[in-house]
């Protein structure tokens, strides 16, 4: 029997609902009222913290046969400074290769036997070890996990070989026109600050990454004084937390965290056009963008709202209405807020035919425009964005590892732990006035970065009535005129 | 003393939960799919229920035995009518299927394949009887007008420069299904080739929709916390007036047999050059399924199998490299796909993948290797019944293939009597040089690419 987060369940408005489906469809009657309350099943989770500072947190759930045990640290890129670019994304890889007694192919034979999959993650704010197997293998899956967080071999050999990788990697993504967008976009945003790289790094600074910088920057964010163990699934939390103090109750920590580099300015200044030569694309990749909001910004959910009006709502938000289902410019466009530690950028992401570009540029910054001045929010759209976002959010948090993943997201925040309880209330609770003045004071269509990756002879006309264009080869460097 | 007392006390408790532990195992699993119920209706409509209170979520998908291998003179028509069951009904404007279910948080989506084309709404409990509705009103009272199709066709074309042609991974799919099939419609690509789908008419569309969207090519499977027989109610009462189709037109087509090693070459700008191959394999449900998958998680399952630890990990050309058994309802294939380094050398990695190959069909693979490979296939079959929607897509997909499900613990035997022996048979069988299509996309001899 599958048990889990029977809290969330909403049985009575189904049993109602049904009650009255008769002829009259059920579409022309309104959505329910946003349900709110509870969401996170507390009698299912456990919290505890060890003597050296490490949070331990387990989700039970014996539905299905399976645990996934793991340790998230609350620091990531966003700590890197510029000339370190990637090193978090180096680190987690090459603790993946080789930990304890075992080097990178005995470590993989052992997860593999167990039929078992180690993930490793490093994001701008957290990074993370995880491993999902049968709760048979437990002892197993402990035993992996701490060695592959606490004694890493961080092994020259696999440095090198986990160093070429990424290189190829960031090679490839040249041939991916989004990717293309995506670091550009971000790099005319940010010009100065970390944020301005991608999160692997470039090639540039990725080749100087050796051992002692590897070992330094692992050292840097892997301690117990700000890490988080999860256990979810098939476990007792008595036996989750014993097990956890065998494998990690001696683990000792360093020194706090260093903050990471200071947050950016306001960026850019001013508008900037850009366009990265692809003579070989048929289709324009489009990107917009502007410094955000950070994750714990009191006004991110006045302006995740207005954003679900204006792109971040499917075929509810303006965007993807206008753009796609009345003029088939399109397949998709979207819009959203990057909530990090430090503001994040909020980006315009579509495409289009070469030759449509200029309408489509034109069409997206229109949107922005009107809903800062003549069309803000109306009361119909932001009660239709209102009950998307509350009925996304218990879609989202079907599972007990998505419950998990989230809980300890507010943990890498530090955001209160009971935010998921509180989300929908806190989402009923805002007005028209509030999503108003986060249009107004979130977007800013006069200063956007505005990117395009295809052939630039033919953009380039397009996109001069939107200012001086600047283009630019893939590496980013300025090609004449 | 007071330490040490402390310490095992502490192991002595670690003890006492391991024996206690050990209870929950794979075997005796209790498989949700067992409760599923069948109905069909008079009309020929099948519907399968599966009320599972454990969760919030009601997942709802609507499989349509269509797919592009049924597809006559225009192709990628299956694919375009997919987009255009959602451009408005007789009552209903241009996209509210979408916006009605996106208001209430749900997440309304659909795909088409060489075989079917699924549509699912996955939602809150509370939504079931809109979904419902509107499922209803699209089959009976859909709208086929000039003007949508026009900006669908163009939305249609977007998708395909997007997947197909300005993607390298797109363009290498879409040239080895052609190259290995040369009769049977699975050569086609499933968003159709350009020029068919800049010419599908209104009248094409609306013929299609009579044969192949009618209640006897449908099966409806819905899943989570509901009342079963008010659902059931309310399905007969939306669904039930639905008329059958009289013809189902099917291609008749079989692929002939192949004579030889089949090889194209595509030029393209980029870094990464893609080396792909296949091999003509058998349909969904054979006998040698399983054996097959279990040769495709032996070449790429985890970074100790075969294909990783040679191509990119000990030669180091290769970004990644996979082997994996396709299973179609006409007819299967065996891929492999290997991402060529921007530094790597393309021949280098053809024959080290088809080594490997070679190697399936030599030598018998280990006993560690078998093992490893079963215990992989059995985490994945039992972490597929997480959710409403992953449920729900099996029990209609088995459905769909083979008129029944599958139980887990039927699957789990098969895959358990597979031997080395079986692997060694598949792979000789199936893999073959002389049967192999192989695609390489390489960068042009003038490339602005090698200069960036």
């Amino acid at each position: 029997m599958r048990a889990r987060a029977r809290s969330l369940a909403l049985l009575p408005f189904a049993a109602a609902a049904l009650a009255c489906a008769g002829p009259r469809p059920a579409w022309e009657k309104p959505p329910p009222p946003i349900a709110v309350g509870p969401v996170v099943p507390a009698e299912r989770v456990h919290r505890t913290k060890l003597d050296n500072g490490l949070e331990v947190f387990v989700l039970e759930d014996h539905s299905l046969p399976s645990l996934e045990v793991g340790l998230a640290v609350p620091r990531g890129a966003g700590i890197e400074s510029t000339e370190e670019a990637g090193i978090a994304s180096l680190v987690v890889e090459v603790m993946k290769r080789g930990a304890g007694d075992r080097d990178a192919l005995a470590l993989a034979r052992a997860v593999d036997e167990l039929g078992a999959t180690l993930s490793v993650s490093a994001g701008w704010d957290s990074a993370s070890v995880s491993l999902r197997g049968l709760s048979e293998d437990r002892g197993r899956l402990f035993g992996i996990l701490a060695d592959v967080v606490r004694r890493p071999r961080l092994d020259p050999r696999e440095i090198a070989r986990a160093r070429a990788e990424q290189l190829a990697e960031l090679g490839q993504q040249d041939d991916d026109p989004g990717a293309i967008v995506s670091r550009t976009l971000a790099r005319t945003i940010y010009p100065e600050h970390r944020y301005g790289l991608p999160q692997d790094g470039v090639p540039g600074t990725v080749t100087r990454l050796g051992p002692d910088a590897v070992r330094e920057f692992y050292g840097r964010i892997f301690r117990p004084g700000e890490a988080i163990f999860f256990a979810v699934g098939d476990v007792t939390p008595e036996e989750a937390v014993e097990r956890a103090r065998v494998a990690f109750g001696d683990w000792k920590g360093g020194d706090p965290v260093a903050p990471g580099p200071d947050p950016p300015v306001r960026s850019p200044p001013a508008r900037r056009v850009v366009v990265v030569d692809r003579p070989d694309l048929g289709q324009a990749q489009i990107g917009l963008g502007h410094d955000g909001l950070s994750r714990t910004d009191p006004e991110r959910i006045p302006a995740s709202l207005m954003n679900t009006v204006l792109g971040g709502g499917g075929f509810l938000s303006r965007l993807l209405s206008r753009v796609r289902a009345d003029e088939g410019l399109t397949y998709s466009v979207g819009s959203g807020f990057d909530l990090r530690r430090e503001p994040g950028p909020f980006i315009v992401r579509t495409f289009t035919r070469v030759p449509e570009t200029g309408r489509v540029v034109g069409m997206v910054l229109e949107e922005i425009e009107r809903i800062r001045t003549t069309r803000p929010p109306t009361l119909d759209e932001l009660e239709a964005a209102k009950t998307l976002s509350a009925g996304r959010f218990v879609l989202a948090l079907e599972t007990p590892a998505s419950i998990a993943g989230a809980l300890v997201d507010l943990d890498i925040y530090g955001l209160p732990p009971d935010s998921l309880d509180t989300y929908r209330e806190r989402i009923r609770a805002v007005s028209l006035a509030d999503v108003a003045r986060s249009a107004q004071q979130d977007l800013h269509p006069d200063r956007m970065a505005i990117v395009v990756v295809g052939p630039a002879s033919d953009l380039v006309p397009l996109l001069e009535p939107f200012g001086r264009v600047e283009v630019v080869t893939l590496g980013g460097r300025p090609r004449p005129r | 003393m007071p330490e040490s007392a402390a310490r095992s006390a502490c192991a002595v408790a670690l003890l006492l939960l391991l024996l206690r532990g050990v209870g929950a195992s794979a075997a005796g699993l209790d498989d949700p799919a067992d409760r599923m119920r069948v109905t069909e209706l008079p009309n020929g409509l099948t519907v399968l229920t599966l009320v599972d209170p454990s969760t919030p979520v009601v997942s709802l998908q609507m499989w349509v035995k269509v797919g592009s291998k049924d597809e006559a003179y225009y192709t990628g028509l299956a694919h375009l009518f997919e987009h255009m069951m959602f451009r408005g009904t007789e009552r209903l404007p241009p996209e509210s299927h979408e916006r009605l279910i996106e208001a209430r948080g749900g997440q309304v989506n659909a795909f088409t394949s060489r075989d079917v084309t699924v549509f699912f709404a996955d939602v809150a409990a509370d939504a079931l009887p809109l979904v419902i509705d509107l499922e209803a009103e699209r089959l009976a009272h859909l709208r086929i007008e000039e003007e949508t199709l026009a900006s669908e066709r163009e939305v249609v074309l977007e998708e395909r420069r997007l997947r197909m042609e300005d993607q390298p991974d797109g363009r290498a799919f879409e040239a080895l299904m052609a190259l290995a099939f040369t009769a049977h419609p699975y050569r086609v690509p499933v968003i159709g080739w350009r020029s068919d789908v800049e010419s599908v008419t209104v009248d094409v569309c609306r013929s299609f929709f009579r044969h192949y969207y009618a209640p006897n090519n449908l099966v409806i499977a819905v899943v989570g916390p509901f009342d079963e027989e008010a659902t059931l109610a309310h399905i007969r009462l939306a669904l039930g007036p639905l008329e059958p189709s009289e013809v189902i037109p099917r291609n008749p087509t079989k692929e002939p047999p192949q004579d030889g090693e089949r090889r194209q070459v595509i030029l393209f700008d980029l870094r990464s050059p893609i080396l792909t191959a296949a091999w003509h394999a058998p349909p969904t449900g054979h006998p040698d399924a399983e054996a097959l998958d279990v040769a495709s998680l032996i070449l790429s399952g985890g970074r100790s199998s075969r294909l990783y630890r040679r191509l990119v990990y000990e030669e180091q050309q290769a970004l990644s490299a996979q082997g994996a058994y396709w299973e179609l309802q006409e007819a299967g294939v065996f891929y492999a796909l290997a991402a060529v380094r921007p530094d790597g050398d393309i021949e280098r990695v053809a024959n080290s993948l088809f080594g490997e190959i070679a190697r399936l069909r030599d030598e018998p693979v280990t006993g560690e290797e078998l093992a490893k490979a079963k215990r992989q296939i059995e985490v994945n079959l039992i972490s597929g019944m997480d959710t409403s929607h992953d449920l729900a897509a099996r029990i209609a997909q088995d459905y769909v293939s083979f008129g029944r499900v599958r139980p887990i613990e039927e699957r789990l035997a098969a895959y358990r009597a597979v031997t080395a022996e079986d692997v060694q048979r598949v792979a000789r069988t199936y893999l073959r040089d002389d049967d192999r299509s192989v695609v390489r996309v390489v960068r042009p001899p003038e490339s602005a690419a090698g200069a960036r």
